[in-house]
């Protein structure tokens, strides 16, 4: 539609300066340059007819002359003058007054729209630069956190291994005295059953041999002394 | 032999009224295409300007670019950011010259008004009117004054360089303004017209044999050249009469400059 009414326009335009000059120059040239002659001379007619009466032509024929000079390049035309000065207000007063204001407005609707949006994607990017220096510093106390408690987890088996070992030597050394105990007790029992079998057969074996020569209480004394000598002996080789 | 063949320079300047002819109001082809440029200018920034698409397409594209181009390389670059305020007057003024100066390469048309005294001369003296105005209500009387004695110069000098001054900022700038403009376009008018004369005369209406095969095709392509040059000074003119009425406005807002 813009598109239509523009070519539209364009179109009128082109008409418009091709055909109305060829159309004005179209007419004989002589009529209207006859007419401003005739117009001319009859000026210059009037205006030295005081003289002309008193035969004196001078101004007379230089108004003559100048009516034959062709129009100077560098006298500027009455008319085009009016007619420039209006096309110029004409063009100033709808440009300044409707077409540039609405096309400031434009202009100054994107650029705050463009800097708003630069605005918003500024603040964007210092939430976002916020929120990753949060997370890193969340992320370095988690390490942090983790290491404390890899190292309290070491700590701890550490230390459980050493109460464990503790306990463990503790145990052991209690069993190895039990059992040593139990050995001592053992033996203490073994050796006392056996001295006391010992004394029994030594008695039976003594009275078999003596007959019966020595009392029961200087026996038994007798084969003790014996048995504490050969225990004491028995000790000192075993 | 080529005088005898250029009409009369009054031909290619001077046109017949199309109507109240010999008055004060005779509507002729000058007259013309300072209308027809201010019609496109107002269709061209009224296309540009209704729609209001936040990314520009098409004419919208074109008329925003435009309007950022002079915003940029005349007001702010001449005024300063003060001088947004100012973008929409010199685009007027921009616009409204181009459009005039580069009907001198549209075919059919062929000629561009500001190659007319009158027209350079009113946006001259309109441009003139603007600074002394500017100058007076941004610094009040003493415009006048601070305008013609420059800062630092020796009181004996300035017997010298104020009347200099004087005769340079209020006089000559809208002459040398009106001037600069209409001769270039008059003179860019000028060359193309006798190219084109040329280009009929040799290319076409004579027969001259190998002087003709040998020396014809010269003529156009100076033509050729020419257009394309005069379609950069049409655009130089309007930027250059443009920017110096921002600088001397420049001067009228900011006296230390």
């Amino acid at each position: 539609m813009r598109i239509r009414t523009l070519l539209a326009a364009g179109l009128l335009a082109l008409v418009a300066v091709v055909s109305l000059p060829h159309a004005a120059s179209a007419a004989d040239p002589g009529t209207s340059d006859g007419q401003a002659l005739v117009t001319c001379v009859q000026k210059a007619l009037k205006d030295n007819q005081a003289e002309i009466a008193k035969k004196q032509y001078t101004n007379f024929t230089n108004a003559l002359n100048d009516c034959n000079k062709a129009p100077s390049l560098f006298a500027p035309a009455a008319s085009e003058l009016i007619w420039g000065t209006i096309a110029f207000i004409i063009v100033a007063f709808a440009l300044m007054k409707y077409a540039f204001p609405a096309l400031r407005k434009t202009l100054h609707a994107r650029t705050e729209k463009i800097r708003g949006d630069l605005e918003g994607a500024e603040r964007a990017r210092e939430e976002a630069e916020e929120q990753r220096r949060q997370y890193e510093a969340k992320l370095g106390e988690a390490r942090s956190e983790a290491t404390r408690i890899v190292e309290s987890a070491h700590q701890d088996a550490e230390r459980l291994r050493q109460e464990l070992m503790a306990r463990a030597e503790a145990d052991a050394a209690e069993a190895r005295a039990r059992a040593q105990d139990d050995i001592r007790l053992a033996t203490d029992r073994a050796m006392g059953d056996l001295r006391t079998r010992v004394a029994g057969l030594s008695i039976d074996l003594a009275e078999r041999i003596v007959e019966r020569s020595l009392d029961r209480e200087t026996q038994q004394a007798l084969v003790e002394s014996y048995i504490d000598a050969v225990g004491t002996s028995g000790n000192g080789h075993g | 032999m080529l005088a005898n063949l250029l009409p009369n320079i009054n031909e290619i300047f001077v046109w017949k009224g199309m109507f109240a002819q010999h008055s004060l109001l005779e509507f002729n082809k000058t007259a013309l295409m300072a209308f027809v440029s201010s019609a496109i200018c107002i269709s061209l920034f009224w296309a540009g300007s209704r729609r209001r698409a936040l990314v520009p397409v098409g004419v919208q594209n074109v008329c925003e670019a435009s309007y950022e181009l002079v915003e940029e390389q005349v007001s702010v670059a001449a005024i300063g950011e003060e001088g947004r305020n100012w973008t929409p007057f010199f685009a007027t003024l921009f616009f409204f010259i181009f459009f005039m100066n580069i009907f001198e390469v549209v075919p059919g048309v062929d000629f561009p008004a500001t190659s007319r005294l009158a027209i350079p001369l009113f946006l001259a003296l309109m441009s003139w009117g603007t600074f002394i105005v500017t100058g007076f209500v941004k610094q009040g009387p003493r415009y006048f004054w601070r305008n013609i004695s420059p800062p630092g110069v020796p009181t004996p000098l300035k017997f010298l360089v104020v009347p200099i001054e004087f005769f340079s900022k209020y006089l000559v700038r809208p002459f040398s303004l009106a001037v600069r403009l209409f001769a270039n376009m008059t003179a860019g008018h000028v060359l193309l017209a006798i190219f084109a004369i040329m280009t009929d005369q040799l290319l076409l209406a004579r027969n001259s044999g190998w002087y003709q095969a040998v020396f014809s095709p010269l003529p156009f392509a100076g033509l050729v050249a020419f257009t394309g040059f005069e379609i950069l000074v049409a655009v130089l003119q309007a930027y250059i009469f443009t920017i110096l009425t921002a600088v001397y406005v420049s001067e009228s807002i900011h006296p230390e400059h």
